[in-house]
């Protein structure tokens, strides 16, 4: 029996540590730990709730968008302000962009090299990558003389030692069965998602006034003016034309690039439908409204929760039933350590009581992770991609359910293999092209209405702090592309008093809670097969299947080691 | 051909405003876009904490002024300069997002063929816990900072400028 230790897990935002027993050649038991400490609520507690959104979308290196409309959400929900229909679809479309983006970075720069040997991108013959690329898409940069070209590009990489982006593979390890003609074609697309990341992402400029961070959020609505008549409105007929254009592009790499890809690469690992099973519990808040925010019965992707796998039955979504445990997180609450709080009562008060580094391994008896434990109804709770299709699939929403139907055919596969690392990797792909099927929609909906003279993007009715109540208290849901995420706030005269928010991954890799019950990271890993303890590329496959982002939050960036010119001050 | 592309400058502060020093590229942004003495056509870019996310905003840059903490073991508030060569290789760690700059940085010349001046101006942080104020070292730090940067900015303005006279002689258009 031997105590495997990764830390930090690579390829993720933020810092992960997982220890895992290993006894025959399987993981028996596992612990997650995240080195996060939340303490965003020390930051906007006394600002004005109308400016928390700024603040919070600085939380997270990729997710600022995320955290944005979830605030403004909580401060809407806080003071009942509705927002017109305009800003409705706006935040739709930047969210779904938001989606597209994520989900193609995530398959091919933070995922696919689990799947994906370089080294077997090197011995590929290209003419045999080219046939293997025409015989399953119509994409048409497909060519012999392409895939050398890449191959030599890559070679090149290799051979100058600057192939710092691809050098914490475990190259060449006995997991890697894609032959070689796949894993070039995988590379090739590796550095197409890069170009296709860079050009799509210009959407955002669009629909947000500035970039990287947008500032078009507003409690009550956006800035993003509408007007058919202004050369230089955000939003003409013009600009309408090129969102059109580049949600045409997205929906094309996603159909032609990314789901044959994601096909091709799960056909040859199909053992991975049977592993990496999490609790069987998904939720999922619903996201993209198609009417007023409480007409969560109108999302475009239903909110519920399922249980035990039973995909005959959605269950409804309570938000008051989510509550934090942190029996096994470096905090203290006031009333004692295996008491669960409410998010809106939460409290973060840190105390480390862990060992001292360096260490070799953490007392997971104790407390463990700087994660707190969310449950819902004391249910552990797996959130994200797959989570979102599963509650539609079994909501019945026509297009997902042919979508899943359609690739499980494909694969060959029963319902039941979605509760594994390959499904989630297959339910992001498979919303990917949900969304790309539906933007081009949404866009002309706006069209629409800025043709019958609907120009309406703010509504400022209780935007002075003299309308609001002498208290309040709201939260904002909202499903970020790796999952639920939920802010809460609570006003008083005028200004924040509390503000928590539980984020995607805390759900996920959250430790043990009060009754002793894993995280989804501890179920998901346990019966999995380690061919090298050295080198476990089997426990990255299916912690970088949930999409894992913690501290995403500090960005100083290591230079050392290394020559510069330095100067005191 | 006759004539080199048209010099697009850009710069980019990365950082978390809210992590106190880590903040200090966008810290250092703020300051120098307010500065008279920048040339004009200059891009600025508040990146945040992104990563492969800038990549459409710094592609198509002919010089790139990166503004960042940087941990090199020195005290806190130490300036560092580093240029070309000097950034290849930066640890990556890897991740996409966690070590966005290395990552953007090593990227690039898979998806542009841009010619390109690459400078980081950056100072040893003290600390990156929660905060949207820096600490004094490395507040201390700025102004010699935003010092240096004019002066990158303003020399690369000069050479393009000494560089276009043998071009005006040409057949140009």
């Amino acid at each position: 029996m031997a105590r495997m230790v990764v830390d930090p897990i690579t390829r993720i935002e933020g810092h992960l540590r997982v220890e895992a027993q290993v006894d025959g050649g399987k993981i028996t038991d596992a612990w997650s730990s995240g080195t996060m400490f939340r303490g965003i609520e020390l930051i906007v507690q006394g600002r004005d709730p109308r400016e928390a959104w700024l603040w919070t979308q600085r939380i997270c290196a990729v997710c600022t968008m995320v955290h944005a409309l979830a605030s403004v959400r909580a401060v809407e929900n806080a003071l009942e302000i509705e927002i017109p229909n305009n800003a409705r679809i706006v935040r739709n479309l930047i969210s779904a962009s938001q989606y597209i983006h994520d989900h193609i970075v995530h398959f091919y720069h933070l995922h696919a090299l689990d799947w994906v040997d370089i080294t077997g991108a090197l011995k590929a013959d290209p003419a045999k990558t080219s046939q293997l690329a025409q015989s399953i898409s119509e994409w048409p940069v497909s060519s012999t003389a392409y895939f050398r070209g890449v191959q030599d590009r890559v070679k090149a990489l290799v051979e100058s030692r600057q192939l710092s982006l691809f050098t914490s593979g475990y190259w060449g390890h006995p997991a890697y069965h894609l032959p070689p003609e796949a894993d070039l074609l995988a590379v090739a697309h590796y550095l197409q998602a890069l170009e296709f990341q860079r050009e799509f992402i210009r959407i955002h400029a669009v629909l947000g006034g500035k970039n990287p961070h947008l500032q078009s959020y507003l409690v009550g609505g956006m800035t993003t003016a509408i007007d058919p008549n202004w050369p230089d409105a955000p939003l003409n007929p013009e600009r309408l034309d090129f969102l059109v254009q580049v949600a045409g592009t997205a929906k094309k790499f996603v159909d032609q690039v990314l789901i044959p890809d994601v096909l091709a690469v799960a056909g040859f690992y199909r053992g991975w439908f049977s592993l990496g099973m999490g609790p069987g519990n998904y939720l999922s808040y619903g996201a993209f409204p198609q009417g007023r925010i409480q007409d969560t019965a109108r999302y475009f992707l239903p909110r519920g929760i399922i249980l035990n796998n039973d995909l005959s039955k959605v269950h409804p979504v309570d938000p008051n039933k989510v509550s934090e445990y942190v029996t096994h997180s470096w905090y203290e609450y006031t009333e004692g350590n295996d008491v669960s709080l409410a998010p809106a009562k939460g409290e973060t008060n840190p105390k480390y009581t862990g060992p001292k580094p360096p260490y070799q391994f953490l007392n997971v008896e104790e407390k463990y992770s700087w994660l707190k434990a969310p449950r819902y109804d004391n249910y552990v709770m797996e959130v994200g991609p797959l989570s979102r299709m599963l509650v539609a699939y079994a909501a019945g929403q026509p297009e997902v359910k042919a979508m899943v139907d359609g690739a499980l055919a494909k694969l060959k596969a029963p319902p039941a293999a979605l509760f594994s690392t390959l499904g989630r990797v297959a339910a992001r792909a498979l919303e990917t092209q949900l969304l790309a099927n539906h933007i081009v929609g949404w866009i002309e909906e706006l069209r629409d209405n800025m043709g019958h003279g609907d120009l309406q993007m703010h509504n400022g009715e209780k935007w002075e702090p003299d309308s609001w109540p002498r208290s309040a208290q709201g939260y904002g849901l909202f499903e970020a592309p790796r999952g639920s995420l939920g802010h809460w706030v609570e006003i008083e005269d005028t200004l924040i008093k509390n503000y928590q928010i539980v984020v995607p991954s805390t759900w996920n890799a959250g430790p043990r809670d009060g009754k002793g019950q894993r995280g989804p990271y501890e179920t998901a890993l346990l019966e999995t097969p380690i061919a090298d303890p050295e080198r476990p590329l089997e426990v990255l496959r299916t912690i970088h299947s949930f999409d894992p982002c913690l501290a995403c939050a500090v960005h100083v960036t290591d230079a050392r080691g290394r020559t510069y010119a330095r100067r005191e001050i | 051909m006759d004539f080199a592309p048209a010099a697009k400058t850009v710069v980019v502060g990365i950082g978390n405003p809210i992590r106190t020093d880590d903040g200090f590229g966008v810290h250092a942004l703020r300051r120098l876009q307010r500065d008279p003495r920048v040339p004009p056509d200059v891009t600025f870019i508040d990146g945040g904490t992104y990563g492969l996310e800038l990549l459409c905003y710094v592609s198509d840059s002919t010089h790139l002024l990166l503004l960042d903490a940087l941990d090199v073991g020195e005290p806190p508030g130490t300036l560092i300069r580093m240029a070309n060569g000097q950034l290849r290789g930066l640890p990556c760690a890897a991740s996409v997002h966690q070590v966005g700059l290395a990552d953007l940085l090593a990227t690039l010349p898979l998806v542009s063929t841009a010619p390109r001046q690459t400078v980081l101006l950056g100072v040893q942080p003290l600390s990156t816990d929660w905060g949207t104020e820096l600490t004094a070292p490395v507040e201390a730090a700025l102004g010699p900072l935003v010092e240096e940067a004019v002066a990158q900015l303003v020399g690369w303005t000069e050479e393009a400028s000494a560089a276009r006279v043998p071009a005006a002689g040409s057949r140009g258009l």
